[in-house]
């Protein structure tokens, strides 16, 4: 859940139409359109990662007249599938996996059963990864694959490339080779697996 | 007592409130002191910066460093990029860094006839930030325009290791050759253990936010740094990799420079200075029964310190951060991803917040990192409406002030702290430079715990911090010597 405070605005003067912003957007809400930006307001999740990049200081964030609330809701699926999705994913469905937004792997799961098939999509529902940009790309890539779903990157973008290894397809012989320099990847195995099966605080449909 | 030490002045950033708005600091109230940490630790050594031969020290020790450093593969028709990371900017006001920065282009462009030589400056989550620096530290025109700051979601290059594909920053590799410009200040211990602290830029800010989510959400907290070492040595940075050359630093100041074709081998020496010297702060700070910490520096929140110690680890100093049999510290990532909705972790083991901060004065410190689990789990007071509305129109810290109130003035904020948590002990977070401004009651609390302390390290935490991560104790010798 992100309450969307901010909106990008281009200043058409100085934008060069290099496609930076397009390529760095999480939700796609800006693309440039005869050598200009343009920004889709409703899809803006107010990230500034356009703002942020522009190599011509082009873009500004603006305060929203009406903030925008962004959310899924939990309890309108089925909990034992949200749980379920997060348990293969090896996530509790408590877990915080947007830093920024406290966003839990619950909602991103129901965003994912309520049709979203992409990081763009579920971040456009749910307004993961829109704070830092950079740490909740994983979880999100972890959980679509085990809902069967393999997104493709945006064609052109810079968004995301790909899922990275977990703990769990660490090869033994790495294991090994490096058990003495201080990686405890066994012990932090069954921590993860211990904080995946914790019993739930607080059932979202109840 | 003496008096406080002038703290490191505010900077203008936008990432913080302007320096004007910054009308009072934390060590002008009254009752305020400060403690050189020579008093606390009188085998910390001796320092090049700060002293009486300025910033020349820093250029004079990178040229001596590099004497030992092989530069024969660099050849003048080759490229060379300088890899630098923000945070060497905020160590003793960021003059050291990027004079070393410019030391080493001077040298490699002397030695080897090359003049392609770029600086690529990586950040954390502060996209623009080491562009400020550039700026500020003439680094622009040191380098010929060939400076630049770059980001985590900037164009990606594939990096195939040992454990799967990896990302890394496209403009970080494409050069010839690339020389590792860090520094050997611990900063994020609840992040990287002191586990391989020396190669942890190539998975964080030489990195894309596929490898940083890895880090931080994939391996898990004691596993998580060899993400680095995993990039580090993929056969494509090891075809780039030409040296390293480190600021070393203690929580007293910068102690020389150190550089090598082999960055194992000096990743073993600043474990060393990490666990023994940084370790000790720790340890003592974790002593500290009661106080308010007053955030009071260009950073931030989580980076502020004090000693060299930041408020994250401050924050997780009821627990010991070194020691690896100990999975999660009260304050990493992984930790507050493992509190659930009502509030509680979702394990009994999680440890909690560091319960001797009875309530934190953020008089000044920046945005741009989630901090909001700080203001949500200690009582926190804001001075100025500027600043909360700063945090406000922070896409990362929209909760922050949710769980904070605000202070007009800092006066106001600390009687506030005073009255309300009962005590005087005061620890001010403001980067002092060659010992640490608290409250009076802090300093002699501080000066009579420190020489137990400094025996229980030396005894019985360091040999054991370093068994756990593969370091030779004779090296530990050799260094004692």
């Amino acid at each position: 859940m992100k309450v969307v405070n901010l909106l990008a605005l281009v200043d058409r003067e100085k934008c060069r139409g290099c496609k930076t912003c397009e390529r760095v957007c999480p939700v796609l809400a800006i693309k440039v359109v005869d050598r200009k930006a343009v920004v889709d307001a409703e899809k803006c999740r107010g990230c500034a990662a356009c703002e942020q990049r522009c190599p011509y200081y082009a873009i500004s964030m603006v305060k929203r007249e009406e903030p925008v609330v962004v959310s899924v809701e939990v309890s309108a699926v089925d909990y034992t599938k949200v749980e379920e999705l997060c348990r293969r994913a090896k996530l509790h469905p408590e877990q915080i996996i947007c830093y920024c937004t406290a966003t839990r792997a619950e909602e991103v799961a129901a965003a994912i059963l309520q049709g979203a098939s992409s990081p763009e999509d579920i971040s456009l529902r749910t307004g993961v990864r829109t704070g830092c940009k950079v740490e909740c790309i994983q979880p999100i890539l972890r959980l679509l694959e085990v809902a069967g779903i393999k997104p493709e990157p945006p064609k052109g973008g810079w968004q995301w490339y790909g899922r990275t290894p977990t703990v769990w397809e660490i090869p033994d012989e790495v294991k090994k080779k490096y058990a003495r320099r201080g990686f405890y990847f066994d012990e932090d195995i069954k921590l993860l697996d211990r904080v995946a099966t914790a019993p739930l605080q607080e059932r979202s449909d109840s | 007592m003496r008096p406080p030490i002038p703290p490191i002045s505010p900077r203008k950033s936008q990432y913080g409130i302007d320096p004007s708005l910054v009308k009072k600091r934390v060590s002008e109230l009254p009752g305020m002191t400060s403690v050189l940490l020579k008093e606390l630790f009188p085998d910390l050594p001796e320092v090049i910066y700060p002293s009486e031969r300025g910033i020349a020290a820093v250029r004079r020790a990178t040229e001596e460093a590099l004497k030992k450093v092989d530069m024969s593969m660099i050849k003048p028709e080759h490229s060379v990029n300088i890899l630098a990371s923000h945070h060497g900017f905020t160590l003793l006001g960021g003059e050291p860094y990027a004079e070393m920065l410019k030391t080493l282009k001077d040298v490699i462009q002397a030695r080897t006839g090359c003049k392609n030589i770029r600086l690529r400056a990586g950040v954390g989550l502060r996209f623009r930030e080491t562009e400020e620096y550039i700026k500020r530290y003439g680094l622009d025109k040191h380098f010929e325009g060939k400076a630049i700051g770059v980001a985590p979601i900037d164009e990606g290059i594939p990096i195939k290791t040992e454990i799967g594909t990896l990302y890394g920053i496209k403009k970080i590799y494409d050069a010839d050759w690339i020389v590792h410009a860090h520094n050997s200040d611990v900063r994020e211990v609840h992040f990287h253990r002191q586990v391989d602290r020396a190669v942890k830029p190539f998975g964080m800010s030489y990195a894309r936010i596929e490898t940083r989510s890895t880090y931080h959400q994939n391996l898990g907290p004691r596993a998580a740094n060899f993400t680095a070492r995993a990039i580090f040595d993929s056969p494509f940075v090891q075809s780039k990799f030409a040296f390293a050359s480190f600021l070393t630093v203690t929580p007293n100041g910068i102690v020389g420079v150190d550089a090598d074709n082999d960055l194992y081998a000096l990743n073993d020496r600043i474990t060393i200075l990490g666990c023994r010297y940084y370790g000790k702060m720790m340890m003592l700070f974790g002593e500290i029964d009661e106080c308010i910490a007053a955030l009071d520096f260009p950073c931030p929140v989580v980076y502020v310190f004090s000693a060299g110690v930041i408020y994250a680890n401050f924050a997780g100093a009821n627990t010991d951060l070194y020691d690896l049999d100990m999975p999660l510290p009260a304050y990493t990532w992984y930790t507050e991803a493992f509190y659930g909705k009502n509030g509680k972790p979702l394990l009994g083991e999680i440890p909690s917040l560091n319960p001797a901060i009875k309530m934190c004065v953020h008089n000044y410190a920046w945005t741009g990192y989630p901090s909001a689990f700080f203001s949500e789990h200690i009582p926190t007071v804001v001075v100025g409406y500027e600043q909360a509305e700063l945090f406000n129109r922070d896409p990362q810290n929209l909760n922050y002030m949710k769980h904070a109130v605000v202070a007009e003035t800092t006066e106001a904020a600390m009687e506030f702290a005073y009255r309300v948590t009962g005590t005087r002990k005061v620890l001010i977070f403001d980067g002092a430079i060659g010992g640490i401004n608290v409250s009076e009651p802090l300093a002699e609390f501080l000066l009579k715990k420190a020489p137990e302390v400094n025996e229980r390290v030396e005894s019985e935490l360091l040999p054991k911090w370093l068994r756990q991560r593969g370091v030779d104790l004779l090296e530990l010798k050799k260094c004692t010597a």
